[in-house]
């Protein structure tokens, strides 16, 4: 007798569980209806920079393919001696693919010269620089001056568009005195480029 | 004495079918017939669907960029911020139809990394800026409004040459009881 109430307790319960069930589902029987669009896609841009030396003409990216940074021989043209400078210089171009408009400016840092080999040409070298227009401005002696710490700034560099860092390096009139040490002397000049979006 | 038999058993069913045919001249009583009409039952409509306006991409300065955006050759960067507008036609026909609309655009391939990109859930709106209030009761024109974000503040050379891909972005209209349905 308690099997067959608890059989029917249980058909009951079911019963009502079903029921539920189905009370519920109804509500989603209404009508729906669904459209879908396709925005397409968005591609990021590069940022690409290209750098010539204005005497060589030797080219790199500003970042190679690797991710690491370039470097870029300048080579000045001329010998250095007391009194007689050289000149040398770089074309930076704005070489980005950007769909829209993208302005950068570029910054040369002060330079690091250390002596090779030996000697003590080092400290005797100022370096001074400018920015042009043109590579052609690179041998003309207007218009140089030292590096702030801040760096040389170029003007802004549209889309596609160039500045040109020119470099004087110069030797000291006090390097006379020293002679022995700096005649037939190497240095290297390391001055970092850096562009930055605007 | 068979024969009489047979004969008497035939004539009990002459007459009881004879009166089987008099029960039936009930029949031609009087009766009459009236018609109501009451009339045809129509149902309503829901649908949703893209307005055959394409939609647009626009810059940040509002010059449009779709065509661009299509070919690939729109290529974006660090500033930039685009908006992906879309019309949909929503009908909704019925005495007591209520519908809500939803969006959603979760199915996006989204090759940047990191945080340098923010993409907007869809937003719908009546007009340029009246956020849709659900449930809709009536056929209208709903704006559907997406942005894509590429943060100013991205620093070295982060996600350059990546890509966004927005699949599809899924407009649902669902049917909702009103009051009193």
């Amino acid at each position: 007798m308690r099997i067959k109430r608890r059989l029917q307790a249980a058909v009951l319960v079911a019963g009502a569980v079903v029921l539920g069930l189905l009370t519920v589902q109804g509500t989603y029987a209404l009508w729906s209806a669904a459209a879908s669009a396709s925005p397409g896609t968005i591609t990021s841009a590069s940022f690409d920079t290209a750098l010539t030396a204005v005497n060589t003409g030797q080219t790199t990216t500003m970042t190679l393919a690797n991710g690491t940074p370039a470097t870029l021989t300048l080579s000045p043209a001329g010998t250095l001696g007391p009194g007689t400078p050289v000149y040398g210089g770089v074309v930076v171009t704005n070489s980005t693919n950007a769909g829209g408009q993208f302005n950068t400016a570029m910054t040369a840092s002060q330079p690091a010269i250390a002596n090779v080999g030996g000697g003590t040409l080092a400290g005797y070298i100022s370096v001074s620089a400018k920015t042009a227009a043109s590579s052609a401005e690179c041998s003309t002696t207007a218009g140089f001056a030292s590096i702030s710490t801040a760096g040389l700034v170029s003007p802004t560099v549209a889309k596609g568009g160039s500045t040109v860092f020119c470099f004087q390096i110069s030797l000291n009139a006090n390097a006379a005195n020293a002679s022995p040490s700096v005649e037939g002397k190497s240095v290297t000049i390391s001055i970092q480029l850096t562009a930055r979006q605007l | 004495m068979k024969n009489s038999t047979l004969i008497k058993g035939t004539a009990a069913i002459a007459v009881g079918a004879a009166l089987l045919l008099g029960g039936g001249g009930t029949l031609a009583a009087w009766n009459d017939q009236a018609t109501a009409a009451p009339g045809s039952i129509v149902s309503g409509d829901l649908k949703i669907g893209l307005n055959s306006a394409p939609g647009v991409w626009t810059d940040r300065a509002g010059t449009d960029i779709t065509a661009k955006i299509k070919d690939g050759t729109y290529l974006v960067v660090p500033g930039d911020l685009l908006t992906f507008k879309q019309d949909l036609d929503v009908t909704l026909t019925g005495a007591k139809m209520a519908a809500n609309i939803t969006a959603s655009g979760a199915n996006a391939a989204n090759g940047f990394v990191g945080d340098s990109v923010v993409v907007s859930a869809p937003v719908l709106t009546l007009g340029a800026t009246d956020v849709v209030a659900n449930p809709l009761t009536t056929s209208k024109k709903v704006t559907a409004t997406i942005t894509f974000q590429f943060k100013s503040g991205t620093t070295g050379r982060v996600d350059v040459n990546k890509t966004y891909n927005f699949n599809n972005v899924e407009f649902t209209l669902s049917q909702v009881l009103q009051a009193g349905a």
